[in-house]
């Protein structure tokens, strides 16, 4: 179904990729230059080819460990948050109950508390449950905090799909359960692959919540351990370019292996009709 | 096997519909709740480093009422919240727009645009400060080459810093914006457009009369939720300038955390953060009213 | 004894064969949680631990990272505190927060460890930082303290000595600026740091203190910031440094930004701590090898130079369950043998005036003998608990004068009296 690209459709592509990149070709140009070229002045725009940062972010600042830290994080966050979203948004889209709108608006007031402001009692909570310094430690107050998104999107979603298929189902004999995972589902799966990326990235981003709860460097997440590089009287430009390369890598991965999933579940136009 | 009528409302729904709330209700509960009336509470006493502490009721409200300080890092969030989200959500439409349509290396560009929302904010904004340095900064030299003397030290200037501020949040957060509106996108179906393609609409027709329509909700809520979170903006802030120069950045999150984490006046430092939790609140509700309840009308038929 | 031997040997330090070094052998193994940074010289870091660790073999020391600046590892340091951490035995405490973490109850006192006649083989200055109402909190591990680098090339070129006052230092650079014009067009007179933040704190109080000007009155009850001789120097910064020398780029000058541009021989002037000295000396970061000069701050005529004081102390949480093993751990890095590796091997300039005349140190900073007297004299920041307050009352008030040169500095000035003053009141109120 590929058309040639129209002129506007051309541009709106160059400008949108040219605006997200090039910021951040700068940072990939920074990370192959020597320590003394990256403070030159003024700037020198092409590198020597040096790839120290390289070496110095993966062997001295352990990088490989803080990312392998981050994806355990920012899964488990994410599989945890679809799983516990996904029931409370087919309940507030398509049961009746009383009290829905209390409930949507409740978890929408969650989502606008400040973080410093919780993060306090979340430690003290950590820390009677044992999570200080420990990855699930971290998880549980990320689920909490994306849940709202999450509910909020995947309400939308199952709110647009038809309720003719899922009545069919329920007098079928499917129960909420039952219409819900085999017929909504597979229906909603932009719906969950958007809120999966949006979960991920959150997580993968955060870094106040993290740099609280984890001070322990085995445990650490990539935000924290890229913050920590920072000595104290120098700033490591360099590494923190040379890490920012590597570690945006998963995320592209992800991103190319997750936006199939946003087109490829049944367009919603097909289905109406 | 018809005991569970879908026509009719059942109490088997309704058990059904709890029993699937209830996990999401008990993290809420737990992980935010139960701290953000912890903090109210604490927001009643004053408490600092070599204080006991003493309950004064609404005291810390009255004083935040009355502190200078506190009222321009409000002008600046404000300031902030409407600058930013207003381009986020235009960017972010051109955004969606673009990879909603299909071509060649559509994977590659949605990739590519995530990539400024994937880098850690941390990072990004570290980034900026570096694209923005006086002297070995990027932007300083494609806008000036090797005219060093012509070179700004854009985060030396009250206005020039907060505008990098909104500039760094702008490119970090607008493809958060167009995936949301995407999503709106993927709900409209074809045939709309064909029909209105045969009836020879512009394309700006078609958008500004069948698409935007559509997408409103889409747009809604992606402005709901940037509006929140520029609203709660720290980590540029607290990376980029702290607050600086002049306290032309502090916003009233950085405002909060200073005198919550720094200075140790647990008690004003929460009814700062309990303050902007009351104003978001009071938004929100309005806007759930005008918007999200439309979500929550669709019943079966 | 039989029982710890018998343990084998791929358990590591923790249990290995101690030879009897430690007293209450005895008693399990500890571990000691220390709140620490990652250091500008971590290999240093890494062997004194573990040197510490072999003279200790019970003892085992686990680090906590926490960020390097001095704002961002205290919020996170008294975040725990505040939650009682029970986890946490040491941490270190910058020169400016001894007052606020006794005053709070985090801090363990260190008086029955730490005896009077000890004491005064340290830098008198840091041993008074660590004091707070007649008990000591903290022992400096090592000394911070503002001073001046020069071009000794470019002085010397235009048959200067190294500036003796402030005005001095503009007449200076303005020459060397005038005669550099074709050649270096980019030369600034002056580089430092401006930044809203901590350090804006220490620089401006070099400025008003060497013009026999304070932040705090004498008694410490009030803020004095107010009088003719501290308005004239902060006009002075103001209206000399920032908008003749320096131009206002150093208003986003933190240590390294301003470091930056003078070992890359783009300044002629530049204030900093003593650590920059090993940086504007190393050629893999530096233009100006073999340049550079350094000496005491200037002063402005009828004041006296003044360099503030900055630094680290080691200290013990006041919910330690082993504030023993702690005190063994601080009394081993604060030792003569580990501060003179740490000056050898770290660039960190000793606490203990005895280092000064070894010439092994020595040799390796040949600096230090003209810095003693800068060390001896370093002028602390206000101590009061309240000092974060203070000091983003501080910054404020400096950081809005400077950066908007249209402010009335009397009237910013008083409205940042008021707020110290009351601040100051409240916690007297508090103790009273």
């Amino acid at each position: 179904m590929t058309k040639p690209l129209r002129p506007a459709l051309l541009s709106g592509i160059l400008l949108a990729v040219l605006g997200s990149l090039c910021p951040f070709l700068w940072f990939v140009l920074t990370s192959f230059k020597s320590q003394i070229q990256v403070e030159a002045i003024p700037p020198t725009w092409w590198p020597d080819g040096s790839v120290g940062f390289y070496a110095s972010a993966l062997i001295e600042h352990r990088l490989l460990h803080y990312i392998r830290n981050s994806v355990i994080v920012a899964g488990a966050t994410t599989v945890i948050a679809l799983v516990v979203a996904t029931p409370t948004a087919y309940a507030l889209a398509r049961l009746r109950m009383a009290g829905k709108a209390w409930i949507l608006g409740g978890l929408l007031c969650v989502a606008m508390f400040p973080h410093i402001v919780i993060a306090g009692p979340v430690w003290q909570i950590l820390e009677r449950l044992g999570g200080l310094n420990t990855h699930w430690g971290l998880v549980l107050p990320y689920v909490s905090l994306t849940l709202p998104l999450a509910v909020w999107i995947l309400t939308t979603f199952f709110q647009e799909l038809p309720f003719e298929l899922e009545e069919a189902a329920r007098i079928d004999g499917c129960t909420g359960w039952q219409a819900l995972y085999r017929i909504l589902l597979p229906l909603a799966a932009p719906g969950l692959f958007t809120t999966a990326i949006l979960t991920f990235i959150y997580a993968w981003n955060e870094f106040f919540f993290a740099l609280l709860i984890l001070t322990d460097p085995e445990h650490q997440t990539l935000p924290v351990g890229i913050a920590l590089f920072q000595g104290e009287f120098t700033m490591p430009w360099g590494e923190i370019a040379a890490t920012s390369v590597i570690a945006t890598l998963p995320l592209i991965i992800i991103v190319l292996l997750f936006q199939r999933g946003i087109i490829s579940g049944l367009s919603a136009g097909a289905v109406k009709g | 096997m018809r005991e569970n009528d879908a026509m009719t409302p059942s109490t088997r729904d309704h058990a059904t519909g709890w029993l699937m709330i209830f996990p999401a209700l008990t993290f809420v509960a737990v992980f935010s709740l139960y701290p953000a009336m912890d903090s109210f509470l604490l927001s009643l006493y004053s408490e600092f480093p070599g204080s006991e502490r003493s309950f004064i009721g609404f005291g810390n409200y009255a004083e935040l009422f009355r502190d200078p300080v506190a009222h321009q890092a409000l002008i600046v969030t404000l300031g902030f919240v409407l600058l930013s989200t207003t381009l986020e959500l235009l960017l972010g439409t051109g955004i969606a727009l673009v990879i909603h349509e299909r071509f060649k290396g559509r994977g590659w560009t949605r990739a590519a645009v995530l990539i400024p929302w994937a880098i850690p904010t941390v990072v990004a904004a570290q980034m900026w400060r570096f694209l923005l340095n006086d002297q070995y900064g990027a932007v300083n030299a494609i806008l000036f080459g090797d005219q060093v003397d012509a070179y700004v030290p854009w985060l030396a200037d009250p206005w020039m810093a907060f505008g990098a501020i909104v500039l760094a949040d702008v490119w970090k957060t607008s493809s958060f914006a167009g995936l949301l509106i995407l999503a709106g996108l993927q709900v409209i179906p074809d045939e709309t457009y064909d029909a209105a393609r045969i009836d020879g609409a512009t394309a700006w027709q078609r958008f500004w009369h069948i698409t935007f329509p559509l997408l409103k909700p889409a747009l809604l809520t992606a402005l709901l939720f940037r509006t929140i979170d520029a609203f709660r903006v720290f980590d540029l802030v607290f990376v980029m300038t702290q607050g600086g120069p002049g306290d032309a950045t502090q916003v009233i999150q950085f405002y909060g955390y200073k005198t919550l984490f720094t200075e140790g006046r647990v008690g004003y430092g929460t009814t700062i953060s309990v303050t902007v939790f009351v104003a978001l609140a009071i938004f929100s509700l309005f806007y759930v009213r005008t918007v999200g309840s439309k979500l929550l009308q669709r019943e079966p038929a | 004894m039989v029982l710890l031997c018998n343990v084998p040997l791929a358990h590591g330090r923790e249990f290995g064969t101690a030879r009897g070094s430690s007293p209450t052998l005895v008693s399990p193994p500890v571990t000691l949680h220390f709140v620490t940074w990652k250091a500008d010289h971590p290999q240093a870091w890494d062997e004194a631990i573990r040197r510490f660790e072999q003279a200790h073999p019970r003892i085992r020391v686990n680090r906590e990272i926490a960020p390097h600046s001095s704002t961002a590892y205290h919020d996170l340091l008294t975040q725990k505190l505040k939650n009682r951490d029970v986890s946490l035995d040491l941490f270190f405490m910058d020169v400016i927060w001894p007052a606020e973490f006794a005053a709070a109850g985090w801090a363990f006192p260190l008086d029955e460890y730490f005896p009077q006649n000890e004491r005064e083989k340290f830098l008198p200055a840091t041993i008074a930082s660590g004091v707070y109402r007649h008990h000591i909190y903290g022992v400096p591990s090592r000394i911070d303290s503002g001073m001046l680098y020069y071009r000794k090339d470019l002085l010397e070129k235009y048959g200067f000595s190294p500036p003796s006052t402030w005005n001095e230092l503009v007449r200076q650079a303005e020459a060397v600026l005038e005669g550099e014009r074709t050649t270096h067009p980019l030369l600034r007179g002056y580089s430092g740091q401006f930044k809203q933040y901590e350090g804006l704190v220490c620089g401006m109080l070099e400025f008003v203190g060497s013009h026999n000007g304070s932040f705090l009155t004498e008694d410490g009850r009030r803020s004095n910031l107010t009088a003719p001789e501290s308005l004239l120097a902060v006009r002075f910064v103001r209206e000399q440094i920032i908008q003749r020398l320096a131009t206002p780029a150093a208003l986003t000058y933190q240590e390294p930004e301003s470091l930056a541009v003078f070992i890359q021989g783009k300044a002629v002037f530049h204030r900093n701590w003593p650590y920059a000295w090993g940086l504007a000396n190393d050629p893999r970061h530096s233009k100006i090898v073999g340049k550079v000069g350094v000496t005491t701050l200037p002063r402005f005529s009828g004041g006296k130079s003044m360099s503030a004081l900055g630094g680290w102390l080691y200290g013990i949480s006041a919910y330690s369950q082993h504030p023993d093993e702690a005190w063994a751990f601080i009394e081993f890095m604060t030792s003569p043998a580990l501060q003179k590796y740490f000056a050898i091997h770290a660039s960190l300039a000793p606490s203990r005036l005895a280092l000064y005349a070894d010439p092994e140190v020595l040799h390796a900073n040949p600096q230090y003998k003209d810095l003693l007297p800068v060390f001896r004299t370093a002028r602390p920041r206000p101590r009061t608990p309240v000092y974060p307050i203070v000091s983003h009352i501080l910054q404020r008030y400096f950081s809005r004068v400077l950066a908007f040169p249209k402010t009335d500095i009397l009237e910013e000035a008083q409205e940042a009296d008021r707020k110290i003053n009351r601040f100051l009141a409240l916690v007297r109120d508090a103790r009273e």
